[in-house]
């Protein structure tokens, strides 16, 4: 319900400021010397990086959970997702913390850089083969300006990376 | 300077429709869920202005309790109105012998319940 | 008027389902207990009030029906009838429809009208049979008497209250305030010949006697309420002595009464000022119409949008209401609430006392400081207790429902069935009594109906004809325990495991334990009954059981023997909010070990620890042998020692099974708000849920059950 009201509140705002509402805006961050970008409806807020309780037996990426004004929220590292090498954190590393499908999670990246308006016209579906970028994750590329941007599909991402139980093997086989 | 009322009765919904009644009124309110509850409650409380009471009731019904109150010192004269509902004609005249002032038939209205409130009321 | 009460409606609807509860039960009693007088005064009473509020908001429907019940009802605790079964069946039915019909007022759903006549026909002739029919008629009462305006009255009044008056706390001079309210009060002599010698004076007793007259509007009726209370014990006679068509000019200062407030309708003002008849008005009434009729006949809207409209009309008025019965409530003793209030006053003064402090601090109150602390500690501590105890109801409300469903069962299958409760005072959180009905209706359904043998197959086997179904419920750890048992024939090995293998739920030569097979029947679409029942058997129930429980944090285990019977325990959380917990360290990492489920902690001796082949590591405590779970080697971290002499072994307890888990360090023990980490994650295996530590970061909380249950896969992958 409030994201629905958020998203006529930002497109009502979007025409006001003379934006057409078949382009959208992107947070983008950096990955090394990558650009990516997330819909900004989708980002609930960015915090700098602080310390995190890992969880027991998941995945690398699965960096831990962090306190969240009283809710916990599991925060994904997206170099290791996406494996690049991991880095020291610096003052600019930081958490942008995003909703996926009512869930809140956080993701770990080098620095964000801008907030961009990127027509539809300006974005092109993924390139079939990624050699350093699993395109699994890749919604597709935006041009602004002389910037190429991949843009995430963090629903995919998220509950590809989060969500989905790969460690529970039931000793009783599946009815399918 | 407000009155005290004694609310009696095991229906809570019923306690808090006289009580809401009452309160916006100006009543001070004080509610008992049946007739042990009202005898333990005024036995350390405040004097009450007024007592409307229930009659059936677990553990003390309300002629019981009527009867209790009347021994009390504090409420020898106090008015005693009893909820009663029209089927119970020979309730009403167990109720005035056991010293109810006057009886409010079920069901009423907030109307009729400050009524009758006012009329036996001491001014 | 009447509409002011409107908003107690959802108390009543609360109340009601509270009482209908009651009189169920106290039924079902009574078929066993005919004689029990305090049991029919229970349901009678509980009758009683449901008629008297649902009267108050003009559920009349209801209203009359119970009134029906509570006849028959009175009849029955006054020993003028017997509870025969027939009595009892006619009463039990007739609680389900008057669950309908006050269903129906909350939400609108219809009535079925034939079965409600037909009740109520039964009721009546139940209660007329063999005795007088109940002598109290229901003569409606007239409504307020129409003022006769414009004509004045001169009334005389001569009243001789009864002696006793004043102690009935009745007050005559409250009578003549109240005349006087009516209009002028002309007359007004007190009669004192009766009173007798001042020595032989009873202070408490009324000696007097008045003479009024009264000029008035208003007619004898009011006159006569003013006298209601006393009335009949009293010599009093009002005789009208003058009419006149002048208002009464005294009448002007009198204190305008209730009668009437705001304009009153024109026909009334033309009528009374004598322009038109009444008749004249009604057939004018009669022929006035709706707007909607006159907009239709203007063309102004079609017939369709009209009734487009009226729908919608409608549609409004049923989600309006619908939308105020949805809100959840809870009923709390006030008692508490006043409790509550009392300790958050405290807790307003412990702050106040520590900011006071906090201003001008200095080092030397250091103690002062800690003691304030320590009390705001304590106040914290109450109230969250308190807070948690609102929430927690007996289950006892949710067990409520079953020997009805029991004595249904009964009926339908044709078995004996006698249900024991127990425990049903425990208490725990009110949302989990709410979500536990259904699992527990369906896992009675099943011993019922699966479980329990037809009477021939008992007797046959040994067994007494009625068979038992137990339900009972108790803490136990942090958890409560909820058991269904049947003393039927148990659960049917082979049967399950071809059943399991047609359906494809597992393979024809799969190693399964006891335990694994049980477990099969909670698979969706699984069922074993040979032929479909009305009962259940259509395989639905069992997997939405597990499911259910699963929501609510809980588990389900079965354990059950041939020819003896079948317990399903079911283990809930007291509340799904707060633990008491014991903080641990392994390596660098907290985590919290739920209070209850510790035994005791342990150092072992080197000698204590042995490795079994098939069997893991053991531990020996006094004699008995514990496997021992590593949690650094469960959870992959880094502790400070690998040898089990120098860390320490909490022995755990669930669910009857021990396990030693080996952790560095006892850090100390608090209360934890559980968190959950399926909200934004998933769930993590050997984590029941997580906490916010004191230093804001997360803990986990472990799951017992969990690594219990990883500890027996990792000795069967090193086997």
């Amino acid at each position: 319900m409030a994201a629905s009201t958020t998203e006529t509140a930002t497109k009502e705002l979007n025409q006001r400021i003379g934006l057409t509402s078949d382009g959208s805006q992107f947070l983008t961050f950096n990955l090394g010397d990558e650009f990516y970008g997330v819909d900004i409806l989708r980002v609930q807020e960015i915090k700098g990086y602080t310390a995190v309780t890992k969880i027991p037996n998941t995945p690398a990426h699965i960096k831990g959970v962090l306190n969240l004004r009283g809710t916990i929220v599991p925060i994904v590292e997206l170099r290791t997702k996406f494996s690049l090498p991991t880095i020291e954190y610096t003052a600019f590393t930081v958490i942008i913390v995003v909703v996926v499908q009512d869930k809140v999670m956080g993701l770990v990246v080098d620095s964000v850089s801008d907030v961009l308006n990127i027509d539809a016209k300006d974005i092109q579906p993924p390139p079939k083969f990624g050699d350093k970028v699993d395109v699994t994750f890749i919604n597709g590329i935006g041009k602004s300006g002389d910037k190429l941007v991949a843009l995430l599909d963090i629903d995919r991402l998220l509950l590809d990376s989060a969500v989905k139980d790969s460690s529970k093997d039931l000793p009783v086989a599946p009815a399918a | 300077m407000g009155k005290t009322a004694l609310i009696v009765d095991d229906s809570p919904t019923m306690r808090q429709m006289v009580s809401f009644t009452l309160t916006n009124a100006g009543f001070t309110v004080v509610e008992a869920e049946h007739g042990k509850d009202a005898v333990n409650k005024v036995a350390a409380g405040p004097k009450m202005d007024i007592v409307v009471t229930d009659l059936n009731m677990p553990e003390m019904d309300g002629i019981t309790l009527i009867k209790e109150l009347r021994k009390m010192a504090g409420f020898k004269f106090t008015p005693i109105l009893m909820l009663t509902t029209e089927s119970a004609v020979e309730k009403k005249q167990a109720g005035k012998e056991a010293g109810a002032t006057g009886w409010i038939v079920k069901p009423f209205n907030p109307e009729i319940l400050l009524k009758t409130i006012a009329k036996v009321l001491p001014t | 008027m009447s509409n002011d009460f409107a908003q107690f409606q959802d108390a009543f609807f609360e109340e009601a389902a509270e009482h209908l509860a009651v009189v169920e039960e106290g039924l079902l009693e009574l078929e066993r207990h005919p004689e029990d007088l305090d049991l029919l005064n229970k349901v009678f009473r509980s009758a009683h009030s449901i008629k008297g509020t649902a009267g108050m908001f003009g559920f009349n429907a209801v209203a009359q029906f119970t009134h029906k019940m509570e006849t028959l009802l009175d009849l029955l605790r006054n020993g003028q009838k017997a509870v025969t079964p027939s009595i009892a069946d006619l009463l039990l039915k007739s609680t389900d429809c008057l669950k309908t019909l006050i269903e129906s007022v909350k939400t609108g759903a219809a009535v079925d009208e034939e079965t409600v006549q037909r009740l109520t026909m039964d009721l009546a002739s139940a209660s007329a049979a063999d005795s007088q029919p109940s002598g109290t008629s229901e003569k409606k009462k007239d409504g307020a008497p129409v003022p006769g305006r414009g004509i004045t009255r001169t009334y005389s009044i001569c009243w001789t209250p009864p002696d006793w008056l004043f102690q009935r706390g009745l007050d005559p001079l409250q009578i003549m305030k109240e005349l006087r309210c009516l209009g002028n009060l002309t007359k007004v002599s007190l009669d004192v010949s009766r009173l007798p010698h001042l020595a032989d004076i009873d202070p408490e007793q009324c000696y007097f006697s008045w003479e009024l007259q009264l000029i008035t509007e208003k007619d004898r009726q009011v006159i006569d309420s003013v006298f209601e209370f006393v009335r009949e014990d009293s010599e009093l006679s009002i005789e009208l002595i003058e009419t006149t068509s002048e208002p009464p000019t005294a009448s002007i200062s009198a204190i305008p009464t209730v009668e009437s407030d705001g304009p009153k309708p024109i026909g009334q003002i033309l009528v009374e000022s004598g322009v038109v008849s009444t008749g004249v008005l009604d057939q004018a009434l009669a022929q006035q119409k709706r707007v909607g009729e006159i907009l239709v006949e203007q063309k102004a809207v079609t017939p369709q949008q009209l009734e487009q409209a009226l729908q919608k009309q409608r549609q409004q008025e049923s989600t309006a209401q619908a939308k105020k019965t949805d809100t959840a409530s809870i009923r709390v003793d006030t008692a508490k609430i006043d409790k509550l209030i009392n300790l958050v006053g405290e807790l307003v003064i412990t702050q106040s006392m520590l900011s006071d402090l906090g201003t001008r601090f200095e080092m030397n109150q250091l103690h002062v400081l800690l003691e304030r602390v320590a009390q705001l500690e304590r106040n914290t501590r109450e109230i969250q207790e308190r807070v948690m105890s609102i929430r927690m109801l007996p289950i006892g409300t949710a067990f409520s429902r079953f020997p009805r469903l029991v004595r249904d069962l009964s009926a339908k299958t044709g078995k004996k069935i006698q249900l024991v409760l127990s425990g049903e005072e425990t208490e725990l959180d009110k949302t989990v009594i709410e979500s536990i009905g259904d699992p527990l209706t369906h896992l009675i359904r099943n011993s019922a109906d699966h479980g329990l043998e037809p009477p021939e197959e008992r007797l046959d086997n040994n067994k007494p004809e009625l068979g038992t179904i137990r339900l009972n419920a108790f803490h136990e750890g942090g958890s409560i325990c909820i058991t269904v048992e049947d003393d039927g024939r148990g659960l049917n090995r082979t049967k399950i495991l071809s059943k399991a293998v047609k359906q494809r739920l597992i393979s024809e030569n799969e190693k399964l334990t006891d335990e694994q097979i049980w477990s099969l029947i909670f698979k969706p679409g699984f069922s074993t009954a040979d032929k479909i029942t009305d009962v259940s058997g259509r395989g639905v129930g069992m997997d939405v059981v597990k499911r259910n429980l699963e929501a609510l944090g809980g588990t389900v285990s079965i354990k059950t023997a041939p020819g003896k019977g079948t317990t399903f325990t079911l283990k809930l959380p007291l509340t799904l909010a707060i633990i008491e917990g014991m903080t641990v360290r392994i390596g660098r990492e907290t985590y919290i070990v739920p209070l209850l489920s510790i035994l005791e902690s342990i150092q072992p001796t080197r000698e204590a620890v042995k490795t079994v082949v098939g069997k893991g590591e053991l531990i020996n405590v006094r004699g008995t042998f514990l496997s021992m779970v590593r949690l650094y080697d469960v959870f992959n971290l880094q502790p400070e020692h690998t040898d089990p002499a120098k860390s320490i072994l909490l022995i755990l307890e669930t669910e009857g099974e021990r396990v030693a888990v080996m952790v560095d360090e006892i850090l100390g023990q608090q209360q934890v708000v559980i968190k959950s980490m399926e909200q934004n994650f998933r769930k993590v295996e050997g984590i029941a849920g997580a906490t916010i530590l004191g230093d804001g970061t997360v803990g986990f909380i472990l799951d017992v059950r969990g690594l219990l249950e990883i500890a027996r896969r990792e000795i069967a992958m090193a086997a």
